[in-house]
Order: C-alpha cells, then structure tokens, then sequence
C-alpha cells in the first residue's frame, strides 16, 4: 500500500483521539492504550480485507465504499432503522397498554443495542449472500 | 428478465486478475466476483466502466436473458 501515509497518520491520530476520549471519559490508561490500539489495528486492516476500495490519490479519504458495498450498507441500515422503529412502537404501545407514564431509559438503550445488532447481522448476510 | 454477462470470459482474453480489473475501474475485487457470479446487477456507469476497461461493446459482456432462456 504505498502512498497511503495521510490516511495512516489521520487514522494513527483519530486512534489516540478515541484513547484519549475513553481515558477523560472515566477508563484507565491501559483501558485508554487498548482501545487505540484496536481502533489502529481495525485501519490498517481496513484496507486489506476488500470491503472498501482503495484510492491513494484521495489521502486521509483512501477507503471509500464501491457501489456493492454502498448497496449492503443501505440496506443493513434500512434494516436497522425498520426494527427500532418498530421496536420503539411496540414498547411505547406495551407501556401504554399498562397505563405506565413513560418507557424506561434501560429499554431505549436496549433498542439502540438491538439496531447495531441488526445492522452488523444484516451486513454480514448481505456481504455473504452476494459474493 | 435476467441480466447475464460474460465478464470472466472477457477478463480472461485480456489476461486481466480480478485485483487488477477491480482496480482499473475503481471497485474492490469482491465486486468484480459477485458480478462475474451474476450475484450482484453492476448499475450502468458501471457495466461501461467494465466495459471501456476490456475494450468491448458493452453488448458484448452484458445480455438481457428472459426468463425462458432466450437472450435479447
């Protein structure tokens, strides 16, 4: 990968700013080293493992989604949004139902968890199901 | 009506890699797979950067096929 440097000292960066960020936010150093390490580790695999094609020429923008991948993404996140929304409904109808004043933060935030687990399935299925 | 191609064909009589066609027309080698495999319906920009890659009439690579099994 040559003439890759911007993005990889944009991302070597942006690694020590999630660091940084989980170290102010409450977490331990070696929490803080970790965390940077793994967010690095994900860039400089990024651009080996074929989901987004690579154009030097673009610098700190290299990677960008073709139109495959740009189709699976849309669709996982479509997918994602259908399901909290209908999660949303269903919990907010429930609650109702049980004359309950209003819907637990716990819930919303196991709605948001339930979305990034259907975005990450779906994207995995589609990626398989069209290659 | 199905979209078929002949794209791995006319790779292969260009001696192209997928690598180095994917990257003659800016997609990752993935692409290139699932649209040789008929798995995934490249969009026309697309199928004319492909085909502007292997110097050949776009007609050439891609063909409408209906159901029944006849081309058009």
């Amino acid at each position: 990968m040559t003439g890759m440097r911007a993005y990889y000292i944009s991302r070597a960066l942006l690694s020590v700013g999630f660091g940084v960020l989980f170290v102010l936010g409450g977490a331990s150093w070696w929490v803080g080293i970790l965390i940077a390490a793994v967010a690095f580790g994900w860039f400089l695999l990024a651009p080996r493992i074929g989901r987004y094609s690579v154009h030097p020429e673009r610098g700190v923008t290299a990677l960008q989604r073709d139109e495959r991948s740009q189709m699976i993404n849309d669709k996982a996140a479509r997918n994602a949004f259908v399901i909290c929304m209908l999660a949303v409904a269903g919990v907010a109808l429930y609650h109702h139902s049980l004359a309950l004043s209003s819907v637990p933060t716990a819930v919303l935030e196991g709605i948001l968890v339930l979305g990034a687990a259907v975005y990450y399935i779906s994207d995995f299925l589609l990626r398989r199901a069209s290659s | 009506m199905r979209l078929r191609n002949d794209l791995k064909q006319a790779r292969l009589k260009r001696n192209l890699t997928q690598e180095t066609l994917a990257s003659m027309v800016g997609v990752t080698r993935q692409t290139i797979i699932a649209i040789e495999k008929e798995k995934f319906v490249p969009s026309v920009k697309l199928a004319l950067e492909l085909s502007q890659a292997l110097d050949m009439p776009i007609g050439k690579i891609f063909r409408l096929e209906s159901d029944q099994g006849g081309t058009s």
